[in-house]
């Protein structure tokens, strides 16, 4: 991954000697250099280390030519800034919200950057993208998920993908059109870790279901990173809800599982927040024990039959981190590409005029790799034409089953019969 | 709240208060024989659990089998910690505790740094013991495999320290050591070979648990450090140095936890045993079993 980045360095310094010899304006960069902010060490660094891939992926696109019907593939670097070519300085946030305050600062002030990218946990995208608004530079949160953060009335904040909200949308929704086909959906169990990713997720899950009419039996909020869930599992356990509705990251995702097993407890069905439940390394620790987990997703490679670059960028994907692009990892991807589009759109990488270029964005769904409408920012920074899809985990992969438009195959429900 | 289901918190609690005993107590010996906390030994207890996941990948034996190796292959590296960082570490003139203090963290943050440069920060686990995902079912009580085999092993493990501690030589060097390290060295003790040995020895314990729990855990660079923090408190709750209040704090600690879990909120689970040992601090500061 080392000889990735100098090699774009390497790519991005022989583009600027080359703009220099072909006697271009001076005041044009001949490199643009983007910030992402994401955890490097500590308990969720994998899910920096595959965002680096996804964005090595995004630059291989952006400053190459490839014959693709994505923003910005045709040619070679940014047309807008003469070719300029991209380039992607990565900052670790450490999972710590006053640590990503520190490195985005550091971003903006030091490596002058144009735009910045981030930031996995919802937590640290908050501090990231109060510093941006602060320094007037546009903060694109590529796979963050909790609604709270386009509320905060921020001018520079942009995000293509689903929040929380959306998505939990999305499984009301899914549940609604299953008893309408006469299955019993009557009780949920909430179980949450007690971040603002959880408790977001959870305050969502709870509007909705008082809406709809469904009861939530228990709703439990865990401390993240927890030695032993024993005493949760017992509780989930001794309520048997309808629907188990997890929203954990990876490691308390697996200890979840493990310890449903241990304790003999089969949900009928999980409907679970995507993070730890969208990871390759929870399945590959205990998929075998929730066959028929439903998961809402922003991305599945079973798009393929409808958005033809979707295999052709897994495949990039692949070779570079020997795994398959999932929910993050598209995200992390195509907010690239609607970031570098927007910075060829301003011509400029002033802060203002990127963020009126972002405003002004409008890239049909057929153009990205993912399930959504389009890209178009509402004045809060949040894309409402992102569908989410919900993935079930049957055989060892993922298939899209809802909504209808999107459906690869009819959901099995109840997981546990 | 139904009775099986308490006697379910109250089994599970049991059974991880003995992993967690386990964890503290190599932490108590080294601390009771040199005034060294190790603040790399959630660090050790990774280690343990990747040497685990290793020889399982790299021989196909089952994880418990492994145990041995590991526990050998900690024992070394403990004492070669002794060695190779804390015996300088001790030779300072001044401000000791702190300069061994940030060795020790130090140490920690190395391996950490490593370990997720080596085995990268994806997350393990095993799936081939003949232990593993089976359980007891007790009337409706269900005691996970793995962790009673974890309790058992921790069970004997203490019995062998009692033992080793007040039966043997090495015992009897041990805690003469620990009562006047200049002293020793008139009898003829080499401190810096009991000082190792002790070293090895605390690995040892916490190599243990680590076999056990790469079992029904998952494994990762960050493993160690939850567990490592409850650690420093069931130490701190036993007494510093009394390695069998080390394990009446496990205990309590994994009781305390299941039940503040249940009774208050899952996420206040923690607040439950630093409620204890404030109350502790309050009237006995040198902990439960302390003597020092």
């Amino acid at each position: 991954m080392i000889m990735n980045r100098r090699e774009i360095i390497v790519g991005g310094a022989s583009a600027a000697a080359l703009l220099g010899a072909t006697g271009v304006r001076a005041q044009q960069p001949s490199e643009v250099v983007i910030g992402a902010v994401y955890q490097m060490s500590g308990a969720s660094a994998q899910v920096g280390v595959d965002a680096q891939h996804a964005f090595d992926t995004a630059l291989d696109v952006i400053n190459n030519s490839y014959d693709l019907d994505l923003p910005l593939a045709k040619n070679a670097g940014l047309a807008g800034l003469n070719g300029a070519k991209v380039r992607v300085v990565i900052a670790d946030h450490q999972g710590d919200p006053q640590k990503g305050r520190a490195e985005a600062e550091r971003l903006i002030t030091r490596e002058k950057v144009a735009a910045l990218i981030g930031s996995y946990q919802s937590a640290v995208a908050v501090t990231i993208s109060q510093t941006a608004e602060r320094y007037q530079v546009p903060f694109l949160s590529a796979d963050n998920s909790s609604p709270s953060l386009n509320r905060q009335g921020l001018k520079f904040y942009f995000r293509p993908g689903a929040h929380d909200e959306m998505f939990s949308k999305a499984m009301f929704d899914f549940f609604d059109a299953l008893k309408q086909k006469s299955r019993k959906i009557e009780t949920l169990a909430l179980f949450h870790e007690d971040t603002i990713f959880g408790t977001d997720s959870a305050n969502a899950q709870q509007k909705l279901a008082d809406e709809r009419g469904y009861k939530i039996v228990t709703n439990i909020k865990y401390r993240a990173n927890s030695p032993s869930l024993t005493a949760e599992v017992q509780q989930l356990k001794s309520v048997d809800a309808d629907v188990l509705m997890p929203s954990s990251y990876t490691t308390d995702g697996i200890l979840l599982v493990k310890t449903m097993g241990e304790l003999g407890y089969r949900p009928k069905a999980m409907v679970a927040q995507d993070a730890g439940f969208s990871e390759k390394a929870l399945y590959d620790a205990v998929g075998d024990k929730i066959e028929g987990v439903i998961s809402r997703a922003s991305f599945s490679l079973d798009l393929a039959a409808k958005r033809p670059s979707v295999a052709k960028i897994n495949e990039m994907y692949k070779s570079r981190s020997g795994k398959d692009l999932n929910d993050l990892t598209s995200r992390e991807f195509m907010g690239l590409l609607v970031l570098a589009d927007g910075i060829d759109r301003a011509k400029s990488t002033d802060g203002e005029k990127i963020r009126e270029a972002l405003a002004a964005t409008d890239i049909p769904g057929e153009r990205t790799i993912m399930p959504w409408k389009r890209v178009k920012f509402g004045p809060d920074g949040q894309n409402l034409d992102a569908d989410p899809v919900l993935l079930q985990w049957v055989g060892g992969k993922f298939v899209t089953i809802f909504p209808a438009s999107a459906a690869i195959a009819e959901a099995k429900w109840p997981m546990n019969a | 709240m139904t009775l099986q289901g308490l006697a379910q918190i109250l089994a599970s609690g049991l059974l991880m208060g003995l992993i967690y005993a386990l964890i503290a107590a190599g932490l108590s010996l080294i601390f009771g024989l040199m005034d060294v906390v190790n603040f790399a030994h959630g660090e050790f207890l990774m280690l343990a659990m990747y040497a685990t996941f290793g020889i399982v990948v790299a021989t196909a034996l089952d994880p418990v089998l492994a145990a041995p190796l590991v526990v050998g292959a900690m024992f070394v590296l403990g004492a070669f910690v002794y060695f190779a960082v804390i015996r300088h570490a001790m030779r300072a003139k001044a401000n000791i505790g702190m300069v061994q203090v940030f060795a020790t963290f130090g140490l920690g943050i190395t391996i950490r740094g490593l370990a997720q440069h080596v085995f990268t920060p994806d997350y393990r686990s095993i799936q081939t013991s003949f232990l593993a995902g089976r359980t007891l079912d007790l009337g409706g009580v269900f005691l996970p495999l793995p962790q009673l085999f974890g309790g058992l092993l921790s069970c004997l493990s203490f019995v062998a320290l009692y033992f080793i501690i007040r039966r043997t030589d090495f015992g009897r060097a041990l805690e003469a050591t620990r009562e006047d390290a200049g002293a020793v060295a008139l009898v003829g003790i080499d401190k810096n070979r009991v000082f190792a040995l002790g070293w090895g020895l605390g690995a040892a314990l916490v190599g243990i648990a680590g076999s056990v729990m790469a079992i029904f855990y998952y494994i990762h660079p960050d493993v160690g450090t939850p567990f490592a923090l409850i650690a420093y408190v069931t130490v701190a709750l036993g007494g510093f140095g009394s390695i069998f209040g080390a394990l009446a704090a496990g205990l309590l600690v994994g009781i305390v936890e299941a039940i503040s879990a249940t009774i208050l909120s899952p996420s206040m689970k923690a607040v439950g045993i630093y409620l204890i040992y404030l109350v502790v601090v309050f009237m006995r500061p040198r902990g439960l079993f302390g003597n020092l």
